[in-house]
C-alpha cells in the first residue's frame, strides 16, 4: 500500500457572509493538494466562494456516548425570550407595541 | 469526522453488556436515529455495513468503464461534455463510498486492492461489455433508474456517513436518469439505425437489469437482519417492482420491447410483474467474477492502479519533503 | 483605446482574420479535451481523475462557446464543425492531439476499444500532465491579452473563462513542482516528456497569415509576443520543479495550416465514427 494519505476535511462558504459548511473529506499528500483536488470533487457544482481544508487529525471532537453534555437537566427557558410572558404583561399596563 | 475509532470492543454476541447494548442500539434505530462513527455498533452492524458500502464504491468505479469507454466516440458536443460529467460523478461516487467505509475502520488502499484482486465484488451489471453508443443510452436510463430506486431507499439507512453520500449521489443520479432518458428518447425517435440500435441493446441488457436488484430475499441470509437494523429498508423483490412499475410503461411506450422469453405481464390482482424467474446461478457466478468482461474490469483496474503507481509515490515522497535533483547526464538536447 | 467591435463590423480584412482565430482556440480546446477526457475513469488517483475530467469538461466548453461565435459568423453549426470535418480542416497546434504511447503494442482487449486498450496498457499520463500545463500556462497568457480584444465578443468571453483557465494553471503547476523532483523516476518522466514537448508546445504560437490583421486590429496580439510572455510565465515553474528547458528546440508548425500527422486523423476517425452512422440525426 503506497498512498494510506491522511485525509482532510473539506468545508465550502457558499458566498460571502454564509459560515464555511463541512461538505466532506479527501484524501490527499498536503495541503495544497487537498485544495486542488476538492475544489473538483466538492466545487464542480456548488456555488462556492472559498473553501478550507482541515486535516482529519486536527479535529477535535467530543464523543457520542457524551452526547449528553448538551442535554439539559433543568428548564432553562429563563435565557429564551420565549420564556417569557413579557407580552400579555405589558399589554396589561397599556403598551401594545413591540416588546 | 473522527478517523477510525478505538472502541471496537464489547461488540459482539457473548461479550460482557452486549445485549443490553444491543437492545438500546436498536431501540434508537427503529426510531429512525442515526448511527455515527464513534457510536457503539453491533460488529456484524459494522462489517454487514463495510462489505456492503465497499461493494457500492466498487461498482461505481467498475461502472466507471463501460461508459467511460464510450466517451471519445460520443456523436454530439452535448452527449460528449455529459458523458464526461457522467463517468465522473461515476469516479466522484467511489470517492465519497470508499470514505463512508473507511469512518467504519476500513482502509481505503486496502479496499481498492480487494476490488483488483477479485477478493471484493461488484454490482453484476458491470460484468458486462457496453458494445454500441445505444448501450450507453441503455446503462444511462435504465441501469440509472435501477440504482436510483436502490439508492433513495438506501440512503434513508441508520448509518450517517453513508446516508449522507448517498444524498449526495442521488442529487447528481438525477442528471443520469434525465440524461439517460433523453439520449433514449432521441435513438427510439430518431432514424431506423438508432431504433435498430436501441432495441438491440435493450435486448443484451435485459438480463442483467433484471438481475441488478438481487435474488428475491427468501435467499439472502442477510436481509432479515439487514432490514431490522435499518441498512437496507425494502426488499430485492420490491425494489425490483418498483423499478418495473416505473420504467416498463415509459420502454413500451417509446415502442420498446423486452425480449419474450421473460413472459413479463402484469397481474392485475396482485399489481405486480410477474415474469420467469431468471437463473439466480448465473447471477451468483457472474459477481463472482465469471461474467463476460469480468476479467478485464479487473486487469483494467489492476492496469490503470499500477500505471498510476509512480504518481502517488511521487506525490508522497514531495509531502515528505524528498527532493532528488536529475542527474547531469538527463536528456535535455 | 480600443474600440469595440461587434461582428457586423468586421471587415474584408478582419473577418477571416476573426474566423481563423476562431478555429486555433476551438479546435485547440475541443481536442485538447477530448484527450483529457480518455483518462476519465483510469486516472492514477481517484480524485486527481476527477479534477482532469473537469479541466477535459471545461476546454470542451470553451470549444462550444468557440464554435458558436464561428456559426454566427456564417459558419456551419458546431456539430457539423466538430463531426463533419476532416483533419485538412483543423486549425488546432500538434501539440494536442499527440498520444503518449510506449513499449509495444497489442497486448489484448480489454475495454472492447482498441484505443482505450493502447492507453492502459502503454499510456503515459505523464504526457498529458505535462502537455496540460503547458497548454493552460498558453492558454491563460492568451486569454488574458483577449480580455482587450477590440472583437467584443471575444473579450466578452475570455473575462467569463478567467476562473476555469485559473484552475487550470494551478493544477499545472502544483503537480509540475510535487513531481518535478520528487522521486527518480517521476524526474526522469517529467524531464523527458518536457523534451519531447517543448517543440510542439513553441507550436501554438505558430503564426499565420493574419497575424498583421488580427495585430492592427488589436484583435489579437501577434503570436511571437505572446510566446514571450508564455516563456516567462513557464520558465521560473520549470526551473522550480528542477526541470531543463531543452536548449535547442525548433517550434514544431503546421497544424495551424492545417498540416497535421496521423494521430488527429486517427482521433477524429474515433469522434466522428457514431455520429457518421446516421449524419445530421439527434443523438
Amino acid at each position: 500500500m503506497d498512498t494510506q494519505w491522511p485525509i482532510f476535511e473539506v468545508f465550502h462558504q457558499a458566498s460571502r457572509g454564509e459560515p464555511h459548511v463541512h461538505v466532506g473529506a479527501v484524501h490527499a499528500p498536503d495541503g495544497e493538494t487537498a485544495i486542488m483536488l476538492a475544489k473538483e470533487q466538492y466545487g464542480r457544482r456548488q456555488a462556492c466562494v472559498n473553501m478550507w481544508v482541515v486535516p482529519s487529525g486536527a479535529i477535535v471532537a467530543t464523543a457520542y456516548e457524551d452526547a449528553d453534555l448538551f442535554e439539559h437537566g433543568t428548564d432553562k427557558s429563563y435565557r429564551e425570550a420565549f420564556g417569557y410572558e413579557t407580552t400579555k404583561r405589558a399589554k396589561a399596563v397599556g403598551d401594545a407595541g413591540e416588546i | 469526522m473522527v478517523q477510525v475509532t478505538e472502541k471496537w470492543t464489547n461488540d459482539r454476541p457473548g461479550d460482557a453488556g452486549y445485549e443490553d447494548r444491543l437492545a438500546a442500539f436498536e431501540a434508537r434505530v427503529a426510531e429512525g436515529d442515526k448511527v455515527e462513527p464513534g457510536d457503539w455498533m453491533p460488529r456484524d452492524y459494522r462489517d454487514q455495513l463495510i462489505r456492503l458500502i465497499h461493494v457500492h464504491a466498487n461498482s461505481e468505479i467498475c461502472g466507471a468503464l463501460p461508459e467511460g469507454t464510450w466517451i471519445p466516440h460520443a456523436p454530439s458536443l452535448k452527449r460528449k461534455l455529459a458523458l464526461v460529467a457522467k463517468v465522473q460523478d461515476e469516479v466522484g461516487h467511489g470517492q465519497l463510498l470508499y470514505r463512508a467505509a473507511e469512518t467504519l475502520g476500513k482502509p481505503r488502499e486496502e479496499m481498492i486492492d480487494e476490488l483488483i484482486s477479485g477478493k471484493a465484488k461488484y454490482s453484476n451489471v458491470f460484468h458486462y461489455p457496453a458494445e454500441t453508443w445505444a448501450d450507453v443510452c441503455v446503462i444511462a436510463w435504465l441501469i440509472d433508474a435501477a440504482a436510483i430506486v436502490n439508492q433513495a431507499m438506501m440512503a434513508e439507512g441508520s448509518y450517517g456517513p453513508y446516508a449522507r453520500a448517498l444524498k449526495r449521489i442521488c442529487y447528481e443520479e438525477a442528471f443520469h436518469l434525465t440524461h439517460g432518458y433523453d439520449m433514449c428518447i432521441s435513438m427510439a425517435t430518431g432514424t431506423p439505425v438508432q431504433r435498430a440500435m436501441l432495441q438491440d441493446a435493450v435486448n443484451r441488457w435485459w438480463k442483467p437489469i433484471m438481475m441488478f436488484h438481487g435474488p428475491s430475499d427468501k435467499e439472502s441470509k442477510h436481509t432479515a437482519q439487514l432490514m431490522r437494523w435499518r441498512i437496507k429498508l425494502k426488499t430485492n423483490d420490491e425494489q425490483r417492482q418498483e423499478f418495473l412499475r416505473k420504467y416498463l410503461p415509459k420502454m413500451f411506450n417509446l415502442g420498446l420491447k423486452v425480449p419474450a422469453e421473460w413472459n413479463l405481464r402484469f397481474d392485475e390482482k396482485s399489481k405486480t410483474w410477474l415474469y420467469n424467474e431468471p437463473d439466480w446461478e448465473e447471477f451468483k457466478t457472474v459477481v463472482r467474477g465469471s461474467g463476460p468482461v469480468s476479467a478485464k474490469r479487473l486487469e483494467t483496474r489492476r492496469l490503470a492502479h499500477e500505471q498510476g503507481r509512480w504518481v502517488r509515490e511521487a506525490l508522497s515522497a514531495a509531502a515528505a519533503g524528498k527532493k532528488v535533483p536529475l542527474p547531469p547526464t538527463a536528456n535535455v538536447g | 483605446m480600443t474600440t469595440m467591435t461587434a461582428p457586423s463590423k468586421l471587415d474584408a480584412a478582419t473577418k477571416p482574420a476573426v474566423i481563423d482565430l476562431l478555429y486555433r482556440l476551438a479546435d485547440d480546446g475541443l481536442i485538447i479535451g477530448h484527450r483529457n477526457s480518455e483518462w476519465t475513469g483510469i486516472g492514477p488517483i481517484l480524485e486527481e481523475d476527477i479534477a482532469f475530467s473537469s479541466m477535459a469538461q471545461d476546454k470542451m466548453g470553451h470549444a462550444l462557446a468557440f464554435y458558436r461565435m464561428l456559426h454566427e459568423l456564417g459558419e456551419p453549426d458546431p456539430e457539423r464543425i466538430t463531426f463533419e470535418r476532416g483533419p485538412e480542416a483543423f486549425r488546432c497546434c500538434s501539440l494536442v492531439a499527440m498520444e503518449f504511447l510506449s513499449g509495444s503494442s497489442g497486448q489484448g482487449d480489454l475495454c472492447n476499444n482498441p484505443v482505450r486498450d493502447e492507453l492502459l496498457y502503454r499510456g503515459d499520463w505523464c504526457g498529458s500532465l505535462v502537455r496540460q500545463f503547458l497548454f493552460a500556462e498558453a492558454d491563460a497568457v492568451r486569454m488574458a491579452a483577449l480580455e482587450n480584444s477590440a472583437y467584443e465578443p471575444l473579450a466578452h468571453l475570455a473575462r467569463k473563462l478567467r476562473g476555469e483557465i485559473k484552475y487550470h494553471t494551478l493544477h499545472g503547476r502544483l503537480l509540475m513542482e510535487k513531481l518535478g523532483e520528487a522521486t527518480p523516476e517521476s524526474g526522469e518522466r517529467l524531464q523527458s516528456t518536457l523534451t519531447l514537448l517543448w517543440p510542439h508546445a513553441l507550436g501554438i504560437f505558430e503564426p499565420t497569415r493574419f497575424e498583421s490583421a488580427l495585430a492592427e486590429a488589436k484583435i489579437c496580439p501577434p503570436e511571437s509576443e505572446l510566446c514571450d510572455q508564455w516563456r516567462s510565465e513557464v520558465t521560473p515553474i520549470i526551473a522550480k520543479s528542477g526541470l531543463k528547458i531543452p536548449a535547442r528546440a525548433m517550434p514544431h508548425y503546421g497544424g495551424r495550416a492545417g498540416k497535421h500527422g496521423p494521430e488527429l486523423a486517427a482521433l477524429l476517425e474515433a469522434m466522428q465514427r457514431v455520429y457518421m452512422l446516421s449524419p445530421g440525426a439527434t443523438w
